[in-house]
């Protein structure tokens, strides 16, 4: 008797393979996605928009002294990394313009983020749990466990360390429950000495640093980097974030094209 | 022990009557509105107990009626004998105006029998509740004495103290003969039956043989006579202790396997869900206690974001930490016990199975809890304060604090304590033109304020040493040349300002 064979996928399943084409090319954006400026920054992101329910990774770059060296970049150091203010304003902007209401949960070493700060970046803090963990462990352990008990719509740690195993659990916890995930690194101690270098597991990857606002006390601008995208393409922009900006998450102020420095920085980061 | 006019002395105490004007209870009864208690203003007018309203409001109109509430007053009398615990483990109440105490074998922690009932008395006039007590062998007797006036006049046994009689033991017939048959606890009617043959004293009617006293007034006065002297029980509803919550579970031979461990928790969380439930409550704590037969005794304990009781739930939080009890060389006992006691009203089971928001929100702050503690999940909460450290405070993590909307500029992170900078300003009330923080320096291209913060006054404790100028901060928004933005304070207005850095802006 012939040993009976799985029959081929059949042509009736077409739509279930468009469908999972359109996914694949919308890096992985299963549970839709969060329009960033509607031009020059969702322009580099796969599907036009911050993917939701997936891993995303922001990093405090370093101010740059305008006129000065620019190609002083490197991963998180001096004030940005212990602070990381700028990142944490990029990502209460972000939590604010979520379409879920479900709350948001804050995870860190060092609890400095001051609640009444946030409203300024959109984000009511009576949306917020913040939490407290020992180390860095501790606080991706927290986040994993947030996302995987389905009661935020995003969960953000700040940790120093993210390793590619743990990166890819919160990424598979992010998918599966459909709550998009940030990591912010920071090193509220100082940074180590010798940081290995780590293959992106997370769907995007910003760096974000201060830049020189447009005048007295105008709205702050950031230097944002997108580092790594999933079905992306990276790029840097001069982005401003006013509170009063109904348009999108950030406006692009100026475009840095200049390709050669950022895939450099890509291998050093 | 008896509290005389108990309803209208609560009327009196909780300032509802005056003690000025005669009052009274009134209670309808069969159609007809009739008093039920009269204070001794009102009975000097000529009132008594069981009186028509209308009768009573001729003889005195004056009169201060109150509607009867006889389950509120039972429940204060409970709520008395609870207090009562304190001088015997034994108190009971006994409506509609007295209590039981038993307190045998407790009097002479207090120095004998008057002095225990010296105490308690007085302690109760302190209270404002005048009480009279008498001790005897039997129920009856004590009931008997402690409500008759003219008794402890008439032999002074208990030195002058008019509110104790204390009788001693085997002399409740000599002491009960010349009462009236009234104090046996007898209804109206057998009173009635036994005065109209004349029967006026207990002591008359204890010398008729005791079949004759059955055969013709019923059973109960044999009944209250023979617990009058002793000669027949009487059970009291003495009230429990309450109960702790808390289940234990000892074993035959001491258990250490995980499987074991488990298995016995699970027992015990259904024992402590099924209480729960029958009381409508849930619990925020739980700890679980292992009685290890080396006498050490580890633990575990879970807190909850809401009051739970499903023991499945639970259970599932319990053995989340179970892995970290070592049973050692056995566990011979396992106790679960829950704190922090909420009403907890039984829910309703969804019908399509889908979980709502709410209750996913708080399983996973639940295991959050489990695994950072209780202490380390909050929720920011405004509080109404302008000093920047005390303006938002930890809400509990499911509680919904609204945020009002203000729009004066904060920092994305506050430095708690402020770090000193070294800065440089032109003039003592300008802002900083550079400073130094943290060694690197910082040059200033844009700067708003100064914001004037001032201590509150009313929190803070004088201290001559410090000027007055100490507690006023001057806060510049600054914004260095590389775009970092930076909330500075300045404290001192005159001679050398020292210059702090706050917080630091998104």
């Amino acid at each position: 008797m012939p040993p009976s064979y799985p029959s081929p996928p059949s042509i009736t399943h077409r739509p279930a393979l468009d469908r999972l084409r359109r996914e694949m090319g919308a890096g992985g954006a299963r549970h839709g996605v969060l329009a960033m400026d509607k031009a020059g920054v969702d322009a580099c992101l796969p599907g036009g928009g911050l993917p939701l329910g997936a891993l995303h990774e922001v990093e405090p770059g370093h101010e740059v002294e305008p006129g000065g060296p620019g190609s002083v970049t490197g991963n998180g150091a001096g004030a940005q990394a212990q602070q990381g203010a700028v990142a944490a304003g990029f990502i209460a902007r972000l939590l604010g313009r979520l379409p879920d209401p479900r709350p948001c949960l804050w995870v860190a070493v060092r609890c400095d983020l001051y609640p009444p700060g946030l409203l300024a970046f959109g984000l009511d803090p009576a949306r917020l749990v913040l939490a407290r963990a020992r180390d860095d462990a501790a606080v991706l352990a927290a986040m994993e466990a947030g996302l995987r008990g389905g009661g935020f719509a995003a969960v953000v740690g700040e940790a120093g360390r993210l390793g590619r195993l743990a990166a890819r659990r919160l990424q598979l916890a992010c998918l599966r429950h459909a709550s998009t995930g940030f990591v912010l690194r920071r090193w509220p101690y100082g940074t180590p000495a010798h940081l290995p270098a780590e293959a992106p597991a997370a769907v995007t990857r910003w760096r974000i640093a201060p830049a020189a606002s447009g005048g007295p006390w105008a709205p702050p601008r950031w230097r944002l980097e997108l580092l790594h995208a999933r079905g992306g393409t990276p790029g840097e922009w001069i982005v401003e974030a006013g509170e009063s900006d109904a348009s999108g998450i950030v406006r692009v102020v100026a475009e840095l094209a200049d390709p050669a420095p950022a895939s450099q920085r890509r291998r050093l980061g | 022990m008896w509290l005389p006019n108990w309803p209208i002395l609560r009327l009196h105490r909780s300032g509802a009557a005056s003690a000025d004007l005669p009052a009274a209870t009134v209670a309808s009864e069969r159609g007809q509105r009739r008093l039920t208690a009269v204070c001794p203003l009102a009975a000097g007018h000529g009132l008594r107990v069981g009186q028509a309203l209308a009768e009573a409001r001729a003889l005195c109109p004056a009169l201060d009626t109150h509607e009867a509430t006889p389950d509120e007053d039972a429940a204060a009398l409970s709520r008395l004998a609870e207090w009562a615990t304190r001088f015997t483990p034994l108190a009971a109440a006994n409506p509609p105006e007295g209590l039981w105490l038993d307190i045998f074998g407790c009097a002479h922690l207090h120095g004998g029998e008057e002095k225990l009932c010296a105490a308690i008395a007085d302690r109760l006039h302190e209270a404002g509740w005048p009480a009279r007590l008498a001790v005897a062998d039997a129920s009856g007797a004590a009931w008997a004495l402690a409500r008759y006036a003219a008794a402890s006049r008439a032999d002074g046994v208990a030195g002058g103290d008019a509110r104790i009689r204390v009788l001693p033991p085997g002399g409740e017939r000599t002491a009960l003969a010349t009462l009236p048959v009234g104090l046996l606890r007898l209804d109206d009617r057998s009173v009635a039956a036994l005065r109209r043959v004349g029967l006026k004293t207990i002591g008359n009617l204890a010398r008729l043989p005791r079949g004759e006293i059955s055969a013709r007034f019923g059973p109960l006065p044999l009944l209250r006579l023979d617990q009058a002297f002793g000669a027949a029980d009487e059970a009291i509803a003495w009230p429990l202790p309450a109960r702790p919550w808390l289940e234990a579970r000892r074993f035959a031979e001491p258990i250490a396997t995980p499987d074991d461990l488990a298995r016995a928790l699970s027992l015990l969380a259904t024992g402590l869900s099924a209480r729960l439930e029958a009381e409508g409550r849930g619990a925020r704590r739980f700890v679980a206690r292992f009685h290890r037969v080396d006498g050490v005794e580890p633990m575990i304990a879970i807190a909850t974001a809401r009051p739970v009781r499903d023991a499945a739930y639970v259970l599932k939080l319990l053995l989340g930490k179970l892995e970290t009890v070592d049973p050692g060389f056995g566990v011979e006992a396992m106790a679960l016990e829950a704190a922090a006691l909420e009403p907890l009203a039984p829910a309703q089971a969804t019908l399509d199975r889908q979980p709502d928001h709410a209750t996913g929100l708080a399983a996973t702050l639940d295991a959050l809890i489990g695994r950072l503690g209780e202490a380390n999940i909050w929720r920011p909460a405004p509080h109404g304060s302008h000093v920047p450290e005390r303006a938002t405070v930890p809400a509990a993590p499911l509680a919904v604090v609204p945020w009002p909307r203000e729009d004066t500029a904060r920092p994305l992170r506050l430095l708690n304590p402020p770090e000193p900078i070294e800065a440089t300003a032109p003039v003592p009330d300008d802002p900083p033109i550079l400073f130094r923080w943290r060694g690197a320096l910082h040059r200033v291209r844009n700067a708003a304020g100064p914001e004037r913060i001032a201590a509150e006054w009313w929190r803070r404790t004088p201290d001559p040493t410090r000027p007055a100028h100490d507690f006023i901060r001057d806060y510049y928004r600054v914004e260095d040349t590389k775009g970092g933005r930076f909330w500075v304070f300045r404290v001192g207005l005159t001679g050398a300002p020292r210059w702090f850095l706050h917080g630091v802006f998104g």
